[in-house]
């Protein structure tokens, strides 16, 4: 572990000569045997900074280093980069056999090597029965199967998987995931994995580098990102529902702080006293719906009416609206109040989570923390 | 494929459309085998009573053609097959070569810009008539004129934009990241173009040339505006076989006409299963 796999050093790309900055200078250590995720919503970069990586686009700026040595310049076929498409580029023009030894006979590797290394992918991806199938006939499911076998073969030293499960269907999805994880665990291998699917990237990262505008926003531990998120972005993207955020500002008084945004209110614990900026100044409120906690009223809390109930089977999401501030609160669909209700809103202080209005970072992270790891 | 059975209207349709796509191919097949008595009878003989090979001979046999008093025509047929084979395949050749390279520099390096297809599609945005007479002339004084160098390069021209254009679209249809992948597998970029890229729109490839061909191989503006007498090809062939006595000869011509159907039919036959292939190309799973 002294050296880590990968590593990314201000790496930007730019198009039409700088009019569209698609990655703004990111940078990412990937360890040796680790699955990273880079996740954030279509359009954040995550597929150039895979492309780059792989060397199919060179960056305008920056380096990629892997074991320690920079691969700019280097064909991708040079690289020992593994890169599974979204849309599978299988060539169906060849059997499955001839798919997965395709990468090997460029190689050069001999005829009985091939062979041996073709027939274990197979076994290890449940392909062994279709070896003789003309890909074209294939399902999406095998289609892909196929696509990361013929990466594996070639054993690169990073496997990189561009949104590989977003053609499948939902159930196929949960089956490739499961397989993906079974992969992960028996060859040990260096995975950086590209979603924009909080679940996925949540189900089988280490860690995980959510990105937006080009810009990676927060890369820590799985846990971490969706506990404590470092930026705005991060909080509203991780989770489902995401969380409330709500702008507003800081309002001390004495000793006491608390914020208030409109009729909002909510008195905050002594852990923002040193954090947050002074009396005035603008922050944003976050609190993940399901923290929140639904009472009656007469009950200490924000007052408010049910303004609508969305039932998510054994759930349900709660919107209520306090004065012009809205907030969604997870119930069980068994406790969840009516329509026109009015309620109380208990907001626990342990979970509150207070973001700059300036910056959008987590005041209670330091910036060092907040930014990549 | 659906097997849903052939009910009565669909197979009333799909006759009248047979019959109106093989008639004529079926009147030009017996007029060639008619004897010349039979070609212009009235009313009009549908299936020669004895069937004659005399206008095959016709075609070949000098001697025989000077019975007609054929004009314009004293020498065998030979040299406007040979001229049409020649013209057609080099040019085919030419074209689909030129055109594949062009349709994968505009698709995957979007060469010469956003404009180039438009551009390309330009050539012929104009009747072919209209450049005849101006190529007559510039051909003449540059010594084309009269050469099968001349007319290939008139026939690639002319077929440019249409093979440019669907083989562009083919090679559209072929995801960019296969190429990709077989980057990562250690190839080069041409290397990538050659070994999956092209035998991924081979459906499309064989469409084209057949088009390709078809259309050079039928030619007549420019193969008799260009051709004087050292080169000919069978259309214009075709258009000589009129004299002062004997008016059209009908059933000469139609030998030379089922002649010449022969190349594409057994092309069409060959590769049957590719150009449906290739003519629905989008549909194939990616």
């Amino acid at each position: 572990m002294t050296q880590p796999k990968l590593e990314l050093v201000a790496l930007r790309k730019e198009y039409d000569g700088g009019d569209v900055v698609a990655v703004d200078g990111i940078d990412l250590t990937v360890e040796r045997g680790e699955t990273v995720a880079l996740l954030g919503p279509s359009g954040c970069g995550k597929s150039t900074t895979l492309n780059m990586i792989v060397g199919l686009e060179e960056p305008t700026a920056g380096d990629i280093h892997i074991d320690g040595r920079s691969v700019i310049g280097l064909a991708p076929g040079k690289r020992n980069i593994g890169l599974v498409f979204q849309d599978y580029a299988v060539f169906t023009h060849m059997t499955v056999a001839k798919n997965l030894s395709f990468g090997l006979e460029i190689g050069g590797l001999p005829r009985s090597e091939i062979t041996r290394r073709v027939g274990e992918a197979a076994e290890l991806l449940g392909l062994s029965s279709l070896l003789k199938e003309k890909a074209a006939y294939l399902g999406g499911s095998q289609l892909q199967r196929v696509a990361i076998g013929r990466t594996l073969v070639t054993q690169p030293a990073i496997l990189l998987l561009d949104e590989p499960l977003s053609n499948l269907e939902a159930e196929a999805r949960q089956a490739m995931r499961r397989e993906l994880r079974r992969l992960q665990g028996k060859i040990g291998l260096t995975i950086i994995y590209v979603t924009h699917d909080q679940t996925e990237a949540l189900s089988l990262a280490d860690r995980i580098a959510v990105m937006s505008a080009g810009k990676i926003r927060q890369y820590d531990r799985t846990s971490t990102v969706y506990g404590d998120p470092a930026h705005v972005f991060v909080a509203g993207f991780i989770g489902s529902p995401s969380m409330n955020l709500v702008r507003g500002e800081i309002r001390r008084d004495g000793p006491a702080i608390s914020f208030i945004s409109d009729q909002l209110q909510v008195p905050l614990p002594s852990r923002f006293a040193g954090v947050a900026p002074g009396h005035g100044e603008p922050v944003i409120f976050g609190i993940r719906p399901e923290n929140i906690m639904i009472t009656r009223p007469g009950h200490p809390g924000v007052t408010g009416i049910v303004s609508s109930v969305e039932p998510r089977g054994p759930e349900a999401i709660v919107t209520v609206r306090s004065g012009n501030k809205s907030l969604d609160v997870v119930v069980p669909a068994a406790d969840r109040p009516a329509r026109g209700d009015e309620v109380v809103l208990r907001i626990p202080a342990d979970h509150i989570v207070l973001f700059s209005g300036e910056t959008d970072r987590n005041l209670s992270l330091s910036p060092i923390l907040g930014a990549a790891a | 494929m659906s097997d849903r059975p052939l009910t009565m209207p669909l197979a009333l349709v799909l006759a009248l459309a047979v019959i109106v796509t093989l008639f004529p191919v079926f009147w030009i097949v017996m007029t060639a085998i008619k004897p010349p008595t039979d070609w212009n009878a009235v009313p009009a003989i549908w299936v020669p009573g004895e069937p004659t090979l005399v206008n095959f001979r016709t075609l070949f046999d000098p001697e025989a053609l000077g019975v007609y008093g054929v004009g314009g025509v004293s020498e065998a047929a030979t040299q406007a097959v040979f001229g049409s084979l020649l013209a057609s395949i080099v040019a085919t050749a030419l074209s689909v070569g030129i055109g594949l390279a062009a349709a994968i520099a505009i698709s995957r390096y979007s060469g010469g810009g956003r404009a180039t297809p438009l551009v390309i599609l330009s050539g012929r945005m104009f009747p072919p008539a209209a450049i005849a007479v101006p190529f007559v002339i510039i051909f003449s004084t540059i010594g084309l004129i009269d050469t099968y160098f001349g007319l290939i390069a008139i026939y690639i021209a002319v077929t440019l934009p249409f093979s440019t254009w669907m083989l562009k679209s083919f090679v559209d249809e072929v995801p960019k990241e296969v190429e990709e992948a077989a980057m990562i597998d250690g190839m080069t970029r041409v290397k990538a173009h050659l070994t999956v890229t092209i035998p991924l729109i081979k459906g499309g490839l064989f469409a084209t040339t057949l088009f390709i061909f078809i259309l050079n191989w039928s030619e007549f503006l420019f193969a008799l505006v260009l051709s004087y007498t050292t080169i000919e090809t069978i259309p214009v062939r075709l258009a000589k076989y009129v004299t002062a006595t004997a008016g059209t000869l009908y059933g000469v011509q139609a030998a030379l006409a089922v002649l010449a159907m022969i190349p594409l039919v057994i092309a069409g036959f060959l590769i049957q299963n590719h150009l449906a292939r290739g003519m629905t190309f989008g549909a194939v799973k990616r």
